[in-house]
Parts: structure tokens; C-alpha cells; sequence
């Protein structure tokens, strides 16, 4: 049962870095538009290559 | 979309006089106006045909197109482009731009493809659900002003705008809401699995020493939850015992605090008692109220920056030598000529010094028909020039105009607004100070027998009383009914408008553009020497079907919608005041009175009285008759003031007109409400303060900017939707669409919320009265009270819930 010593501290680790990922998602922006995405991916077929994302604006975007 | 039923672009119905045609890919459309045939004409030169497709396939519905902004090359100007654009020291800007006409996801597909086609551009990303498009370029390859002169030609009228000074602040303090609300859900998550283990019997004898290691990893998790995602309410508790006042903060630091603080003792005495999972779970309850809350509330500065938006920021100034120059508006000063473009809008206010025209001056006053002006008549700045050049002598520039006092006018009522006080706020003082008086005497009666048996009995009495539930109660009942109303067309811009609409018991309306429908119809047909009225319309029509005037436009609308033919119409011309044709080889003169008395027409006064606007016909040179056209009511009007009388509040109508229309008004809507003739613009929010002088809960329901002080000024504000961006910005709900039905649902709604609050602080008070005594008599658990809290969280949270199903609609509740 010692095993437990080891697997608690790593559930609790996994849930830090799920936390951490859900910051960044919101810090870059990823929750800015609920709706288009959702439509853009239909119109792939002659989109053109998505624009990348810069440092910049991920501190211009919205919840 | 086929080109037979409706417009090709929009598929509106193609009727009327501005229907017209024109050749898309070889084949010969309809359109219903001649933007939407621009519109489709550039997206097909682009090659983005594709667009159609893609609309036909979402099903959705295009709109004409929306008017072009003017003045697309003051962004070019230094001064301008510094508030608007950033720019990086590589030489690409970047600035965000809202945008008027985005429908679906083709019309994102449609902006993204031709921006990315510009060159010079960077990047182009839309946001659906913001209307947003955040673009990149570069400065010495392509220009702002061509950007949005592109985006004006396929159909999208944009406006940059400053996003951090408008909502920056807001939505940092939002996002760090959300970060500390996150890591505490994180923290209620995981700690939960160590309490099941614990409740399950980890501590029994034969579980070695696995108890000890829970407790120690459950600090580890609970602690940083208390000081990172308690931190604001450890603070503001701090700051309040400071000044003295005791508010919400005081009783979640201590009950936290105090839980946390006893179960470390607990820890480190190796004891069986740990709260941890309280704290934590607590924290993050209360954390999510706050953040219901946060998103409800709303950002009180952007009203004013709307209206500084109203006022151009160039301006064309003649010079000394007869010259002229773009000059930035700040610039101007009094005593400059400026001229006034056709379809500008006047950036001062000033005299008329040459040139006459029609100036409309919807924004300021609602009023929906353009004021003809001439010679030494006075212009405001922000109104928007009709037809003909002006030029102007500035008096007053930026704080001394029109516009600029009724910015001050809204500043001074938002100032002075008295904030609804928050029942859980009232409540809350005395809430903490009998719980910190019942924890300290429970402790005290305890004291007498076992040191650590009074500690414990105060600690449960702390936590049993954590305002849990009482924090939930408002923030939780007022997201429901904003999404409620949300789904029905109210947008409720600030969370404590729900209960202040509640208390409504009176409704002030502005007429114009609020109870009217903001455009002229022909309400009546006089013919002279029994003439037909049929025919005179006819007649009528053919000659006003070639101008564009809103009483032409009336006119030949009405025809239309009669489904009359028109006669063969020639040398339609325009004269002083009026127009001129032959029609059918008759003489045909329509315009004003005094043009008919100039061309020596006898005149019945007697037909000439009552509201409206009047149009004299003559035929060969003899009097045919007169038309009458007024801005009709809508139709829903009397049956909208019936279910606000049912609902016990009064009615004050307020109107420009005269005072025989008013009665006139008041008669047709029925006895009991008050309607108050030739108010002045200014003096709305007069009327207002007047009736909540006399203790009435005042809603205010308008659309002009010129509503935008009473708008602020009444204990709640209701804008149209289809009115201007400021008096959206001032008032507290907003109506979609312009569906008058939807006033009484908000009292109803309103009224249900308040209801509801009221019940889930009883709950949650009573809650708190049966568990108390428990607490104070040490029968409270740590298994016990990790069960009670949640299910006193969950019923205020249900309870809240049912809003949606115990506001009827469309009829009001039953008062």
C-alpha cells in the first residue's frame, strides 16, 4: 500500500499541470470566440494557411 | 438565393423604388438596393462567389448592407491613428476593428479571404462571436483607411476602436477572478478524493499510518487554495475591519481562516478532525458567485466614450485664401468656416453662413425626419449633413457643444444615480457580527469544561455559518435571469437593474422612435373638388418615386404598397421646397405651402390643421389636395400600456409635439396615462427626477442620444436596440430588436428574481438556524458539515434554476 505515497502526489501533479494548461489556454486567447471556429472548419478548403499567433496579442484577448 | 424571388445578394423581396439590376457573372439579377448590387458586384470581381454558396448552405439571412462610414481618411491622420493603432518598431501595426454586418461564418470566411488578398496585410482574424476583426499590416505598404474602404466595398461598415481602453481593466480583474476560481475547483477536485478516503475509514487502527500523510497532503492542497484563491476576500476582510465596516468579506476570511487554522492545530496534534475540504469547497462556491456576478456587471465608462465617437475627428476648414484643408477637429477653433460634405457629419457647432440642405439629426433628438436648415440657422456637432454642401461658421468646439453637454448631463446622472442596495447587503453586517457574537459565547460556555471541546464547537459554529449559500443567493439568481432574458431579447447590462426592476411602478416612454416606428407613412389623403384619392396618389408617386427625400420616399412607398401602377412621369425636377413634373402630359407640383402660395394657389386652412408632416399637390395649376404623413405608432402600443397598467405601475408618455397631439395621443391610448406635450430634449430627465421626487421607481424606455441623461437618470434604463450605441451604453437593459412586448416580460422578470433572491436568503438563513444550535451544542462533525454546506449550496443554486420556468411568458405574471 505504500505505493499510495507515490500515486497521490502525482494525481495531485497531473491536476497542477491540467490547471496550468487551462491558464495558458485562456491567457493565448483560445476561448476568445466560442462560435467561429467551429464554422471555420468546415470552409478548409480554400482557406488560406491559418495566420500564427504572436506573443502580443495574447494579452489583448478576451475571456 | 435565386434572383427570381428575392435580392441576390440578400434575398429581401426586390420591390419598391430602389429595387434595381444589374449583370453578376454573365446573367442579369435583381437587387433589392443598389448597396446590396455594389456589394455583390465586388465580391464577385474578387473571384469570391464562393461566399454565396456558402451562405446558402448555413441557411441564414443576409441584410443589406450597412452605411458606410464617412470620413475613412481621418484614421490616416497622426493624431487619430495613435488612439486606435499600435505600432511596432518593425513597421506593422496592429489594431482592432469593429465590424457592422457580420451575419454567419461566411461572412468571416468572406473578410478573412479578401483581407489576406491585400497587400500589405498580415494577419486577419475575425471573431464571430465579438464582431471583431483583429488586423495586421504593414505601415508603408497599405493604409488603415484603404483597409476599411476595402471591407465598406464587400459590404462591412468597421470602426476601430481602443479594446484596452474601453474594457481592459475589466476584463483583467475578470480573468484573475476566473484564474483563482480555477485553481480552487482544482483544489475541491482533489481534495475531495483524500476526504472519501478519510470518511471511509482511513484513520481505523489497522490503516497504519496513512491518516497522517491525508491530513498532511490535504494542508498541502488547502493552503495554497486559502491564500491564492481566497486572497481578495482575506484582503477585503482586512481593509474592511481597517475602516471599520463590517461587509461580506469579514465573515468567508474568518470562517476560512478559522476552519483552516483549527484543522492545522488538528494536524500537528495529531487529532482526527480536519476541516480542509470545507475551506476549499467553500472558497470555491463563493468564488463562483463572484464570478457570476463579475460577468454581470458592467463597464460604466463606455457610455461616454460612445458619445465622443458621435463627434467626427476631421473636419475640412476654408482658408484666408479660399482653400481648403483636412484639419483634425481638435484643431478647429471658433470663427473657422468649415464646409460640411454632403452625408458628413458637422464636426462643431455653428451657424449656417452659405448653402441650405436637410441635416438629419436622428442621434441627437430621435426624431427620424431630417430638419430642412438654411442661412443663419444653427448646426450641431455629431448631426449628419443631408444633401447639400454647407458651409459653416464654428461657434463652439469640443466641451462647449451640444453633444459635449449632454455628455456631462449622463456623467452628472450616472454620478448621482443612487445605487440599488443589495438585500444580502443590508442583511450582512448584522449576519456577521450575531455570528461572531454566537462562535465567541459558544467558545466562552465550553471554555468551562474542555479547552479543546470549545474550540471545536466555536470552529463548527464558524463553519456552519460560512455564508455559503447567502453569498450564492443573489449572484446566482441574477446570471439565471440575465441568460433568461438574454434568450428572450433583454440584454441586462448590469445585474442590480434585475431588482430594481422589480420595484418598478412606473414606466416614462419616449415617443418618438420608441412608440413610433421611426419612419414617415402617409396616414391620410385629402383631395379637393372630389378629385380621387387613388389617382392623386398615383400621380403623386410617379413624380416622387425620382427623389430620395423621406417624404418622397413616403409617398412612393405608399403607392407601392397599394399596388398602384405609375403613369409615365417626365422632367421630374426639384424646386424651392418642392418638386415639379409632367405627368401624363399634366402639370404635376408637389412641396410646401408657402411653394403653393407663391405660385398663387388658393388655400383651405382648414385642412392645413393637425400634427404631421404636409405635402400640397397641385395639377395644371388648380389645388388637388394634400397628403398627410406622420411617423405611425406601432401596433403593439396599446396593448403594451394595457399590460403595464395590469401590472399596477403608471405610464407617462413624453413627446415633442404639441399639446393638442399630445391629447390627441393620450385619447388614443387610453384615459389613465399621463402624456406630456412639447418637452424639450433637455428636459427628459427632468420628468424623470420629477416622478422620483414623488417616491416612483421610475423605467425609462428610449432610444435617442438626447434620451441618454433620463436613460441614466431613471432607477432603471431600457434602450431599443435599433436606437443609437449611446443610449444603449447608458441604460441598464437593452431591448433587441425593437419588440415592445418584451417590456412587460422584463417587469415580470425582474419581479420573479427579486422573488427569488428573497427565497434562497431564506433558505440559506434558515439553513443557518437549524444548524447553529447543533454547532453551539459541539454536535457538528467534520463528515457532517462537508454534507450540509454543498446541499445548502445546491438548493439556493435550484432554486435560482426554476427563474426559467416561473417567468411566464409572453404574458405578465399575475400581480
Amino acid at each position: 500500500m505504500s505505493v499510495i505515497y507515490g500515486l497521490i502526489p502525482g494525481m495531485i501533479l497531473l491536476g497542477l499541470v491540467s490547471v496550468l494548461v487551462f491558464f495558458w489556454a485562456v491567457r493565448s486567447g483560445q476561448y476568445e470566440d466560442m462560435e467561429g471556429p467551429a464554422h471555420r472548419i468546415l470552409d478548409d478548403d480554400d482557406m488560406p494557411a491559418a495566420p500564427e499567433k504572436n506573443e502580443q496579442d495574447a494579452d489583448d484577448d478576451r475571456l | 438565393m435565386s434572383g427570381q424571388s428575392g435580392c441576390y445578394h440578400c434575398g429581401l423581396p426586390v420591390t419598391g423604388f430602389s429595387a434595381c439590376h444589374g449583370e453578376i457573372d454573365g446573367e442579369r439579377r435583381a437587387f433589392c438596393c443598389s448597396g446590396c448590387l455594389t456589394v455583390c458586384q465586388a465580391i464577385h470581381d474578387s473571384g469570391l462567389d464562393e461566399f454565396y454558396r456558402k451562405v446558402y448552405r448555413r441557411e441564414v439571412q443576409l441584410a443589406p448592407p450597412p452605411d458606410m462610414p464617412a470620413d475613412l481618411d481621418q484614421y490616416d491622420l497622426d493624431e487619430v491613428r495613435r488612439e486606435f493603432v499600435r505600432e511596432d518598431s518593425d513597421g506593422s501595426c496592429e489594431a482592432m476593428l469593429l465590424i457592422d454586418g457580420i451575419h454567419c461564418a461566411a461572412c468571416v470566411w468572406l473578410i478573412e479571404r479578401v483581407m489576406s488578398d491585400m497587400p500589405g496585410v498580415q494577419k486577419a482574424e475575425v471573431n464571430l462571436a465579438h464582431k471583431r476583426l483583429q488586423i495586421r499590416w504593414k505601415r508603408n505598404q497599405i493604409r488603415l483607411s484603404e483597409i476599411m474602404r476595402r471591407l465598406a466595398a464587400i459590404g462591412y461598415a468597421a470602426v476601430p476602436f481602443n479594446q484596452e481602453a474601453l474594457e481592459g481593466q475589466v476584463r483583467r480583474s475578470n480573468r484573475r477572478l476566473l484564474f483563482r476560481m480555477a485553481f480552487a475547483g482544482f483544489g475541491v477536485l482533489n481534495i475531495m478524493w483524500i476526504s472519501i478516503a478519510l470518511y471511509a475509514g482511513a484513520f481505523s487502527a489497522d490503516a497504519g499510518g496513512y491518516a497522517q500523510f491525508f491530513h498532511w497532503v490535504s494542508f498541502a492542497i488547502a493552503t495554497p487554495v486559502l491564500f491564492y484563491s481566497g486572497g481578495p476576500f482575506l484582503a477585503g476582510a482586512a481593509s474592511s475591519l481597517r475602516h471599520g465596516r463590517l461587509n461580506m468579506d469579514v465573515p468567508i476570511a474568518i470562517g476560512a481562516l478559522a476552519t483552516w487554522g483549527y484543522s492545522v492545530f488538528q494536524t500537528l496534534a495529531r487529532h482526527e478532525h480536519v476541516y480542509y475540504d470545507t475551506v476549499v469547497t467553500f472558497l470555491f462556491v463563493i468564488l463562483v458567485g463572484r464570478y457570476l456576478e463579475a460577468l454581470a456587471r458592467r463597464n460604466a465608462t463606455s457610455a461616454t466614450t460612445r458619445l465622443m465617437e458621435l463627434q467626427p475627428r476631421m473636419a475640412t476648414r476654408i482658408r484666408g485664401d479660399g482653400g481648403e484643408e483636412r484639419v483634425a477637429v481638435r484643431k478647429l477653433k471658433a470663427g473657422d468656416i468649415v464646409l460640411v460634405r454632403p452625408g458628413d457629419k458637422v464636426p462643431a457647432d455653428g451657424l449656417i453662413i452659405d448653402g441650405e440642405g436637410h441635416v438629419d439629426e436622428s442621434m441627437l433628438t430621435g426624431e427620424s425626419r431630417p430638419v430642412h436648415k438654411h442661412c443663419n440657422e444653427r448646426l450641431s456637432a455629431g448631426t449628419v449633413n443631408g444633401e447639400a454642401p454647407l458651409r459653416m461658421q464654428v461657434e463652439q468646439t469640443g466641451a462647449g457643444t451640444t453633444l459635449a453637454r449632454i455628455i456631462h448631463l449622463v456623467e452628472a446622472a450616472q454620478g448621482s444615480k443612487a445605487r440599488v442596495q443589495r438585500i444580502a447587503d443590508r442583511i450582512v453586517p448584522w449576519f456577521v457580527f450575531v455570528t461572531l457574537l454566537l462562535a465567541a459565547s459558544t467558545f466562552a460556555y465550553w471554555l468551562g469544561q474542555d479547552f479543546e471541546k470549545a474550540l471545536l464547537a466555536a470552529a463548527a459554529v464558524l463553519i456552519i455559518t460560512c455564508p455559503c449559500a447567502l453569498g450564492l443567493a443573489t449572484p446566482m439568481a441574477v446570471s439565471v435571469a440575465a441568460g433568461l432574458g438574454a434568450r428572450h431579447g433583454l440584454l441586462v447590462r448590469n445585474g442590480e437593474a434585475l431588482e430594481a426592476l422589480a420595484g418598478i411602478d412606473h414606466v416614462v416612454f419616449d415617443k418618438t422612435g420608441t412608440l413610433t416606428e421611426g419612419a414617415m407613412r402617409v396616414t391620410e389623403i385629402c383631395p379637393v373638388d372630389g378629385r380621387d384619392a387613388s389617382e392623386m396618389l398615383q400621380m403623386a408617386a410617379a413624380v416622387e418615386m425620382h427623389f430620395t427625400h423621406p417624404l418622397a420616399r413616403a409617398l412612393a412607398g405608399e403607392a407601392e404598397a397599394r399596388g398602384l401602377s405609375l403613369p409615365d412621369c417626365r422632367e421630374a425636377h426639384a424646386c424651392n421646397g418642392g418638386v415639379a413634373a409632367t405627368v401624363a402630359g399634366r402639370q404635376v407640383l408637389l412641396g410646401s405651402a408657402v411653394l403653393m402660395k407663391e405660385r398663387g394657389m388658393a388655400m383651405d386652412v382648414g385642412q392645413a390643421s393637425g400634427d404631421g408632416a404636409l405635402v400640397w399637390m397641385a395639377v395644371d395649376g388648380h389645388l388637388a389636395g394634400l397628403f398627410r404623413l406622420k411617423d405611425r405608432l406601432r401596433q403593439d402600443v396599446v396593448a403594451l400600456i394595457e399590460q403595464i397598467l395590469d401590472m399596477k405601475a403608471g405610464v407617462t408618455v413624453l413627446t415633442g409635439d404639441s399639446k393638442q397631439a399630445a391629447a390627441a395621443l393620450a385619447g388614443h391610448l387610453g384615459g389613465d396615462i399621463e402624456v406630456i406635450g412639447e418637452v424639450l430634449p433637455e428636459d427628459k430627465a427632468h420628468y424623470v427626477s420629477l416622478l422620483q421626487k414623488q417616491g416612483k421607481k421610475v423605467l425609462m424606455v428610449g432610444d435617442g442620444v438626447n434620451d441618454a441623461p433620463a436613460l441614466a437618470c431613471a432607477d432603471v434604463g431600457l434602450a431599443m436596440g435599433s436606437g443609437t450605441d449611446v443610449s444603449m451604453e447608458c441604460s441598464d437593459v437593452v431591448l433587441m430588436g425593437s419588440e415592445l412586448s418584451r417590456i412587460p416580460f422584463a417587469l415580470a422578470l425582474g419581479r420573479q428574481t427579486l422573488r427569488t433572491i428573497r427565497q434562497n436568503l431564506s433558505l440559506s438563513l434558515a439553513y443557518n438556524l437549524i444548524l447553529v444550535p447543533l454547532a453551539m451544542a459541539a454536535l457538528v462533525t467534520p463528515v457532517f458539515a462537508a454534507i450540509a454546506m454543498p446541499v445548502s449550496s445546491l438548493l439556493v443554486i435550484g432554486n435560482a434554476v426554476l427563474i426559467r420556468w416561473r417567468t411566464c411568458l409572453p404574458q405578465p405574471e399575475r400581480a
